[in-house]
């Protein structure tokens, strides 16, 4: 059993700091997209995509999974964003519309 | 018995008497606790999409929250993220005391995070806010932001103990780098629900 587990690999402390880094600077960027100074759709767009950002430092880097198998990365990954994906795809257009029916 | 697995494999990483994942089993049920308790997040962050979606009056943000210390909330739990990071490749390669430093940072982090929450709960109820009403918009409101950071706010105070626990038994001798490693997989995990909830909550 122990020789089918791969070695494991050890990271630099220095690129912990450097994904700290970029997730604070993410931070501040997320923090200022929202003053007003872009179209509510462009406010939207970049925090989503800020925030899937963030979550795939956090995930692969500091959760090691970049370096795990690919089957264990399928695995979290899609369990997490198809539930996400379908829950909110299926939910939301009924909120949408009860709120066009109750104006 | 080691021998009979080898001999009942087809040399597949499928075969049997082996992990398909590579990782040996408490690491990968940790990872399938994850991925459970990030659906249960997902479900609340879906119903609150929902709520939000159909609700004439949502509270604009900016009335109801100091966005300057939410923001200082998100620096001082990815620091902790960063130190908890640190500890795990400090145990790893043997370097105990290091790795209980960076564990009791990680656990300092915290309890920081978690007093200002404290802090903001606080502010917050007195200003009016509850589970069934608040001054600044529809009643569901409340409910979902005292359940989604109330819920958020336990893993962090049950992380905070498992950190100590783990602290202590690095300390000891008694945990190896794979112990620590795992309470790093649920801190970060708890990190990783933050970005979701300080995105879709307080910057929406």
């Amino acid at each position: 059993m122990t020789e089918m587990i791969h070695e494991k690999k050890l990271v630099n402390y220095k690129l912990y700091w450097l994904i700290w880094l970029v997730l604070l600077v993410l931070t501040v960027i997320m923090l200022f997209v929202g003053q007003g100074l872009f179209s509510r759709m462009a406010v939207v767009s970049l925090l989503l995509v800020a925030m899937c950002a963030k979550a795939g430092l956090i995930g692969g880097y500091f959760m090691h999974l970049r370096f795990e198998k690919l089957v264990l990365i399928l695995i979290v990954a899609l369990a997490i964003v198809l539930t996400a994906l379908a829950l909110f795809v299926l939910i939301a257009p009924d909120g949408a519309r009860i709120l066009r029916l109750s104006q | 018995m080691d021998e009979a697995v080898k001999l009942e494999t087809t040399g597949s990483a499928w075969g049997g008497g082996a992990s398909p994942f590579a990782v040996n089993w408490n690491k990968l049920m940790m990872w399938l606790f994850i991925v459970t308790d990030a659906l249960l997040f997902v479900g609340f962050l879906a119903s609150y999409g929902f709520a939000r979606l159909a609700s004439p009056s949502w509270p604009d943000r900016a009335h109801v929250f100091h966005l300057e210390f939410i923001a200082a909330m998100t620096f001082v739990l990815i620091s902790s993220s960063a130190t908890m990071a640190t500890a795990v490749g400090a145990a790893q390669r043997g370097n105990r005391k290091t790795a209980v430093r960076f564990l009791l940072l990680t656990m300092l982090g915290g309890l920081a995070f978690l007093s200002m929450q404290v802090y903001e709960w606080t502010n917050l109820i007195r200003a009016g806010a509850s589970l069934h009403a608040n001054p600044w918009g529809v009643a569901q409101f409340g409910s979902y932001f005292f359940m989604i950071t109330g819920f958020h706010g336990t893993h962090v105070f049950l992380g905070v103990l498992i950190l100590l626990i783990t602290a202590i038994r690095t300390m000891t001798g008694r945990s190896t780098a794979e112990g620590v490693e795992l309470t790093g997989l649920y801190w970060h995990f708890v990190d990783l629900v933050w970005v979701f909830i300080f995105t879709l909550f307080y910057l929406f």
